[in-house]
């Protein structure tokens, strides 16, 4: 297994970086669509009380700019404090939902920490890994085990959880309880999880402890799967905020929103509706005035 | 415990609405001790009409007579869901509800912010992701491999059937498109923008819609001009009446610009003003004067009419409206288009129909604008002077959805209320944060079947819960004998005239409503007379 593990912990790696910007690129050429911003918008400079360039008159004329850091401390703290969650879930999500992303996080901290201490000889460092790995399989264990349970025992949440979401959950349990159980059982689990990770980023795999090499099997399993999972809305999230919810760019006269529309404007329509008439491009749609009567 | 209702019941096969309503369950009106009850569905349209979602209906779409009628409904309703996804259908929308469609991770923190789902008393069907998550299901069986493959293991278990079809285009009118679901989501799912998709699945695809909004709104829109019916002739007989009345109420001549060649600003209102609220307009035309504005009406065809129904169900019909307003405008010669006191319309044509007026048309060549910054900027400069004493009695504001939580225009209104009305109170909560009237996404203007029991006791009702705490200190009639309920958008004060009128609040407890220029008109120092009529409730 441990051999079969080294490898398969290059290949989740790569498939995983390639899967990220493989679906990036995807997301971002499509088309673009119309705008459909929603305000408080945390870029804006009028954000405090929720405003919009569009507050002033003679909007169009006057130079606007976004806040790009109110941007990204507001992803941030969704991101690492899930605010939203925290201030609105009725159901008692947010400790959970809290604590299993960051052993997410901390599980792939920990994961680069000891690479990084296998690769550049820094065995100063393992304290701290050590640390990270203790809380991030602890964390994940709980906050997973406790999504689980709620999902399960709250019928409003249970009627819409699909099984597939609930092998999500249980994936992510099975990495950190396998991680709780390699802690119990490897009375030198932080030694062995390093030696592992050193033999697998020089593919000179070395025997580690049953429980030890089942739960980096099983991480590695979880990085290959995330992306084409509904996990991978960590990324997508960057797409549902930034480019929609947040795009608020006006179309200026041969600016590059105004080419991209124009081009899309080319596009012919299908819809059967008796108002619409179908083949025809966008531009020429807009100049039927009433379909049925042929006009 | 089990729910009510399950996702799947959407496919249930009988007559029987997926809930009841019942007062019991509803939300309570502060200080309101008796409101009138809820009708029960009338036989005559169960028997003819789709009523099996909750009762009522504002479609109406006839129960298929033959196997083929259902499978005519069954396979259009998936080839347009299918065109929702195809990027030269659907570009306008398709990576926003791709989206929302695939991040979803159902922890339902989106709901507590839906005002329709808490009135109702939590009606499951009403959850804002109910409807959303019935289409995900029926996506992934139809249309995705995974679906195929694992079925209900990726919750793929959604049958489509013709009750499936007729119960998603009522459900499609059970969110108001308020979006304040939206804003709680922490994924940015937009349980709004799926509900407004399903929309435009049935009237792009199967010409399926109120009929207040697609035929006799965007199309007789287009064809005769406005979605009042109102003809360009029928239009320059409404002006002349504005310019009379204007001559009762206040004394003075006023000649209102139409068609004035080079004008600065095309100001574009909600048709419905001039039979529903001429006030409205006169107000604008009085402020417009004596500021000193150069400003014109237009009297081509659409160009009088600002609304733009396909906003909330069809982008072509949203297309065809914005580009004749903006034409218009160019022919016209005017620099800018300012939308009246009308939230939607405003919206339409200002943010969301910026990216299919590219080119020649886009807001560089004619500038498109909300009035309420106008209106603020009016009493900022100082052209105009107002007296805040002469309206002095309580007033609170309504956010429209459409400028506030969909455009960002806040404080403008905010700014020009505190400068003429010294009683003015917040409502809870407001701003960005405000409930719906409970008319948007086209409620207001819907009268078919028993629909406006729906609006009046479950869509306005969150709104009429904030109107009576906002004046619950000056509820008394007699010691308080005029209170106001500013809502600077036609639609959301139509929707407010009918809630009115069904809680008895002005004949109880006195409270009126209208828009803001009414107020900024009934303050002017050189106005010797009201011009609000304060015992006037229409
Ligand atoms: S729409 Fe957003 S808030 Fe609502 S259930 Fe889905 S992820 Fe949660
Ligand atoms: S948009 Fe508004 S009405 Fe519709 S589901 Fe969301 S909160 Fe409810």
């Amino acid at each position: 297994m441990g051999s079969f593990a080294a490898y398969l912990a290059w290949l989740a790696v790569a498939v995983f970086v390639f899967m990220v910007i493989y679906r990036f690129i995807k997301f971002n050429s499509m088309p673009l669509h119309l705008r459909w911003e929603l305000y408080p918008l945390p870029l804006e400079p009028k954000h405090h009380h929720g405003g919009s360039y569009m507050e002033e008159v003679d909007y169009v004329r006057k130079p606007r700019h976004h806040i790009r850091i109110n941007g990204i401390l507001d992803m941030a703290s969704e991101v690492f404090l899930l605010k939203k969650v925290k201030e609105y879930n009725k159901y008692g999500m947010w400790p959970f939902s809290f604590c299993m992303h960051w052993g997410i996080y901390l599980m792939c901290f920990w994961a680069v920490l000891l690479v990084v201490e296998e690769v550049f000889n820094w065995g100063a460092i393992s304290p701290l890994s050590n640390v990270v790995g203790a809380v991030a399989i602890i964390a994940g264990a709980f906050g997973s085990l406790g999504l689980i349970l709620k999902r399960v025992g709250i019928a409003e949440l249970a009627a819409y959880t699909a099984p597939v979401d609930y092998f999500n959950l249980f994936f992510l349990l099975a990495i950190f309880a396998t991680g709780i159980i390699a802690w119990v059982t490897d009375p030198y689990f932080f030694d062995d999880a390093r030696a592992y990770v050193a033999g697998a980023v020089t593919l000179q795999p070395v025997t580690v402890p049953f429980w030890v090499a089942l739960q980096f099997l099983i991480f590695e399993l979880f990085l290959l799967y995330m992306p084409f999972s509904k996990l991978f809305h960590y990324v997508a999230k960057y797409f549902t905020i930034d480019k929609v919810l947040w795009d608020d760019i006006l179309n200026v006269k041969g600016s590059a929103v105004d080419k991209k529309i124009t081009s899309q404007l080319s596009y012919k329509l299908t819809w059967a509706g008796p108002h619409i008439v179908p083949g025809k491009t966008w531009v020429e749609e807009v100049e039927i005035v009433d379909a049925r009567e042929g006009k | 415990m089990a729910l009510e209702v399950s996702i799947r019941d959407i496919a249930r096969p009988n007559d029987d609405p997926l809930v009841s309503l019942s007062m019991r369950d509803l939300i309570d009106l502060p200080g309101l001790d008796e409101e009138p009850p809820l009708e029960p569905t009338p036989k005559k349209f169960i028997d003819k009409y789709e009523m099996s979602l909750d009762g009522h209906c504002c479609i109406g779409i006839p129960k298929p007579k033959s196997k083929e009628e259902e499978d005519f409904l069954v396979r259009r309703f998936l080839s347009g869901l299918e065109k929702l996804f195809n990027s030269e259908d659907s570009w306008t929308f398709k990576q926003a509800l791709r989206l929302s469609f695939d991040y979803c991770v159902k922890c339902q923190t989106c709901n507590e912010a839906c005002h329709a789902y808490l009135a109702s008393g939590r009606k499951e069907i009403y959850r804002p992701t109910y409807r959303s998550e019935i289409l995900r299901r029926i996506w992934k069986k139809y249309f995705t491999p995974e679906g195929k493959l694992l079925g209900k293991f990726v919750g793929a278990d959604v049958d489509v059937n013709w009750r499936t079809v007729t119960r998603l285009a009522e459900l499609g009118h059970r969110c108001t498109l308020c979006r304040r679901c939206a804003q709680r989501c922490p994924m940015g799912v937009d349980n709004a923008l799926i509900a407004r998709e399903l929309r435009k699945l049935f009237s792009q695809e199967l010409g399926i819609a109120p009929i207040e909004i697609l035929e006799k709104g965007c199309v007789q829109h287009l064809r005769v001009g406005s979605s009042t019916g109102m003809s360009p002739s029928g239009f320059k007989e409404a002006v002349e009446f504005l310019e009379e009345d204007i001559g009762d109420r206040i004394g003075k001549k006023i000649k209102i610009p139409v068609d004035k060649k080079g004008a600065e600003i095309l100001l574009i209102h909600n048709a419905g003003e001039f039979l529903s609220w001429p006030e409205n307009p006169e107000a604008f035309a009085i402020l417009f004067e004596a500021a000193g504005i150069s400003w014109t009406l237009a009297s081509e065809a659409v160009g009088y009419d600002a609304v733009n129904y396909g906003l909330w169900n069809d982008d072509v019909e949203l297309a065809r409206v914005a580009v004749r307003h903006v034409k218009i405008a160019k022919s016209l010669g005017c620099r800018k288009i300012v939308v009246g006191e009308c939230g939607h319309a405003t919206k339409a044509l200002v943010v969301i129909a910026d990216r299919v007026l590219a080119g020649e048309l886009s807001s560089s060549e004619v500038e498109r604008e909300c009035c309420l910054p106008l209106l603020w900027e009016i009493i900022r400069s100082g052209a105009i002077k107002f007296d805040p004493s002469k309206n002095n009695f309580p007033v609170t504001l309504h956010d429209p959805c459409n400028m506030v939580r969909a455009m960002g225009v806040v404080k403008p209104q905010r700014l020009a209320l505190k400068a003429i009305a010294p009683q003015f109170r917040e409502m809870a909560p407001n701003g960005v944060y405000n409930y719906c009237c409970g008319g948007g996404s086209g409620y207001a203007i819907i009268q078919s079947f028993n629909f406006p029991q729906w609006r009046n006791k479950i869509g306005a009702r969150m709104k009429m819960r904030q109107t009576l705490e906002a004046f619950k200190n000056e509820l008394d009639p007699v010691k308080y004998p005029f209170k106001y309920l500013c809502a600077p958008c036609s639609n959301c004060k139509g929707t407010i005239r009918d809630a009115i009128t069904h809680y008895g609040l002005w004949d109880k407890f006195r409270i009126n409503y209208g828009g803001l220029v009414e107020l900024m008109v009934n303050a002017m120092v050189d106005i010797d007379r009201p011009f609000i009529e304060y015992e006037d409730f229409h």
